[in-house]
């Protein structure tokens, strides 16, 4: 008998959009549950869009990006513009034992799948839902996009060069990590449900989880009354140094190098042949040198400045200090060890193309994870409409052509 | 408005109730992970090392004066475990560390690998003790490949990860993290959601398992993997940070007001009509060179300068009010202190206040997410240094009052 995964037998509805709410169902997935994405042609999903495509062809099926961060997740398609199609969708949800969506307060009441009346429809049906700041408070229509929801956290005051005002972070960062948070969620409520039969409204605020992150400078605040802002690289706590990324040969070259104890400095100066400007009083202890933190990062990149990122990390690590190059995105695919790991992977995708998405992001000793292609729009129709729901052949070819189903 | 429902029917425990854990972790990633399980309901023992884990040394404490009972870094990560001292170096200590996992579902770590091997504590070994076991290991390389060998830091996975040179930092100039341990809770988060995973189909699946959890690889697949490895891989190229928020679409990106800065987004042609309108209808913005998202981004230089003298003259907190009502997906980028202090988060009760025995009542942040049926959350303080070292030794491990005593005098607890 096949490995069993430990969430087989879990049926996951995902009504989640762009990203967050697809990488919920992509854990779920890789874990092992069944997990169908209600999407439609009516309206193609926004990352469905996004170039480039596989082989330069344009198409809602051949977005790499999007295959990526779908991949695990099943698809049936229903055009919930339709009365019937909503009423298809909460008979799907009767089959399941979770239900995802990250539209906003509100949305799911006008389609009539409001939490309330899904537990009409099975009564300890659990429903995670991500809105941007919540469910309910002053704030929950607040417009964000992904990638400035963590302004709302505090995170976004954080991030920049020492001295000067915040630099946004490019992409949103709180996507992916609050679809994997919401897939912890989705399991707790299911653990609960288990325990005491009980389903529930899960209210996940991706403002809530994401600003768990700001918590060591909100320490610094409630017992200090710091306001911390941007200092490049330096550690968070301040309790480190060096504590940096150092330019290296090389065009946009870098190396990371943390030092926290006592051992690893030493390690550093070996390294580095114990360099005549290390004796200064200024370097002498922990604290002289997080004191002097400027002055010795200057030291440190006019060492690293000529030399190779790789080569050099791998001599600070024979020294025992923790010391990593820093990857580009072209570099990811080269690293070995990211090859190791089989990080990234090409797969065979049914439309005939191969492409390379990210594999388990996790590794499982006992239960590796399922891995997938990113799904076709309507992959899983027939399996979700015939064989779960038990339509006739004949009601089920009417939808498809009335594009209820579509 | 739309409030959760009163939760008379709540059983009173947590979700994860009867879930026994282990947290073996020290600062951030393993002990955030097994504080996701704490808080949600799970028994979890924190297990540090008799000088106590490195958080307490970390801060910050009150007044900067280091204390090992007042690092908030400590307390914010470590709310209602209980928790035990064991020197797992020596015979004696891995004994009673072996005592703990014969009684855990779950054992949470974020040792390096080499670490865990000079204590005897691998996963092969472990399983041995307790065939049952989950073991999260969180660490900046993981398990296995060539740099899980290495020695690392929150700092050095982040950067491993792709995720500063293509997304962070003003191009030429150095690639940023966020200021936090972003690798670290980006691993934590991972560990949580696959190693509760693992518990919960862990009769379906026969038994226990290692959950290994690179941080840099989480985050270099999740986030930087999902929206980029694709096109590297197909065609060969790929970006890097632009030190503006969307470098192809405009306004898209931080910019600075009276009192702070805003995130001043406005792509769709509603959303740019709404912030023309807040503006007071400008006849700048009227010009063709604005006309759509990908020529305003061409002239991004012209256009935020312009943009910039209006913001000089607002609030933030003004900015966002009146282009939010104009449709406008406009906030503040608000300070650690207005994050703290946000009515929204207040209505919410998303904070919550604990008495701690050594550094008072303090704010918390609250759950993470509302579980109206079985809520969750911080409710008890974090462990004192050893503080439930009789109650645990005695009660999980049947030791007598004399045996506890004994290795309390030989510095094993």
């Amino acid at each position: 008998m096949s490995q069993k995964r430990p969430l087989e037998g879990i049926r996951i509805v995902n009504l989640g959009w762009v990203w967050a709410g697809p990488i919920v169902g992509q854990t779920l997935a890789f874990l092992g549950a069944d997990v169908l994405k209600v999407e439609s042609r009516e309206r193609v999903d926004m990352m469905r869009t996004l170039p480039p495509f596989a082989e330069g062809k344009p198409g809602p099926d051949r977005s790499l990006s999007n295959h990526a961060a779908w991949a695990g997740n099943g698809s049936v398609s229903l055009n919930l513009k339709e009365k019937e199609a909503r009423q298809l969708a909460l008979e799907l949800i009767t089959h399941a034992d979770g239900v995802v969506e990250n539209f906003g307060p509100g949305v799911m009441e006008r389609f009539d799948l409001g939490y309330e009346r899904l537990r009409q429809a099975k009564r300890d049906i659990i429903l995670l839902s991500l809105p941007s700041a919540g469910l309910y408070g002053p704030l929950e229509h607040v417009r964000t996009y992904g990638l400035s929801l963590t302004s709302l956290t505090g995170l976004d005051s954080l991030v920049g060069y020492k001295g000067g005002g915040p630099i946004p972070f490019e992409n949103a960062f709180a996507d992916p990590m609050a679809g994997i948070f919401g897939a912890f969620a989705m399991v707790v409520a299911l653990n609960h449900r288990r325990n005491t039969g009980q389903g529930q409204h899960v209210d996940f605020s991706q403002q809530e989880g994401i600003m768990q992150m700001v918590g060591p400078a909100y320490m610094d605040y409630v017992l200090n009354g710091r306001v911390a802002g941007p200092k490049s690289n330096e550690h968070p706590l301040g309790t480190a140094a060096p504590h940096s990324v150092f330019r290296c040969r090389g065009e946009d070259r870098w190396i990371s190098i943390a030092v926290q104890t006592e051992a690893e400095w030493a390690g550093l100066m070996r390294a580095m042949g114990e360099p005549e400007w290390v004796r200064a009083e200024q370097f002498a202890s922990a604290q002289a040198r997080i004191a002097h933190i400027d002055a010795l990062h200057a030291r440190l990149a006019e060492w690293t400045a000529p030399q190779d990122d790789r080569a050099l990390a791998e001599l600070l690590q024979r020294h025992g200090v923790a010391a990593a190059p820093v990857l580009n995105v072209g570099d990811l695919l080269r690293d070995p060890h990211y090859a190791a790991r089989k990080t990234f992977i090409e797969v065979e995708h049914p439309l005939g193309f191969r492409e390379t998405i990210y594999g388990a992001y996790v590794k499982m000793s006992r239960t590796p994870a399922v891995v997938r292609t990113g799904p076709m729009i309507g992959q899983d129709n027939e399996r979700a409409f015939r064989e779960i729901l038990g339509l006739s052949e004949e009601r089920y070819r009417d939808l498809v052509e009335r594009k209820i189903i579509y | 408005m739309n409030l959760p429902e009163a939760s008379a029917s709540a059983s009173g425990a947590g979700a994860l109730a009867g879930i026994k854990v282990l947290d073996f972790g020290q600062m951030v990633s393993a002990p955030f992970c097994a504080k996701l399980f704490s808080d949600y309901g799970a028994d979890v023992i924190k297990v540090e090392p008799p000088a106590g884990e490195a958080a307490r040394r970390a801060g910050p404490f009150p007044g900067d004066r280091a204390h090992p009972e007042k690092s908030g870094l400590f307390f914010i990560n470590n709310t209602n475990k209980r928790g035990v001292t064991c020197d797992v170096s020596v015979p004696e200590g891995r004994e009673l560390f072996t005592g703990l996992l014969r009684w855990a579902d779950v054992l949470i770590e974020n040792n390096l690998p080499r670490q865990m091997r000079e204590w005897n504590l691998t996963y092969a070994q472990l399983q041995e003790i307790n065939p049952r076991l989950v073991m999260i290991s969180i660490t900046p390389f993981g398990q296995t490949g060539p740099y899980s060998a290495w020695n690392g830091y929150d700092l050095n996975a982040f950067h491993l990860s792709g995720a500063s040179s293509r997304y962070c930092g003003r191009p030429g100039e150095m690639p940023l993290e966020h200021g936090t341990f972003s690798a670290d809770y980006f691993g934590a988060i991972a560990g949580a959601a696959w190693g509760m995973a693992a518990m919960f189909g862990r009769d379906l699946v026969g038994g226990g398992q290692q959950v290994d959890v690179s941080c840099a690889e989480a985050i270099a697949a999740a986030f930087v993997g999902g929206q980029n490895i694709g096109m590297a891989a197909q065609e060969g190229r790929f970006d890097l940070r632009t030190g503006v928020g969307m470098p192809l679409g405009a306004p898209a990106t931080i910019v600075p007001c009276k009192d702070g800065h805003v995130w001043m987004l406005a792509l769709e042609r509603g959303q740019w009509e709404g912030l023309r309108k807040v503006m007071g209808d400008p006849e700048w913005a009227r010009l063709e060179m604005f006309n759509d998202m990908y020529v305003r981004a061409q002239n991004a230089d012209i256009m935020y300068s312009f943009i910039e003298e209006w913001t000089a003259q607002h609030t933030k907190a003004e900015i966002m009010e009146k282009c939010q009502a104009a449709g406008c997906p406009i906030t503040a980028v608000f300070t650690i202190e207005e994050a703290a202090s946000l009515p929204h988060l207040k209505a919410r009760d998303f904070f919550v206040d604990i008495d701690h025995p050594d550094l008072g009542r303090i704010r918390n942040l609250g759950a993470p997410f509302k579980m109206p049926a079985s809520p969750g959350g911080p409710t008890r303080p974090s462990p004192r240094l050893g503080e439930h070292n009789d109650e645990i030794y005695s009660e999980l491990c049947s030791l007598p009052a004399a045996k506890i005593a004994a290795l309390r005098d030989r510095a094993v607890i």
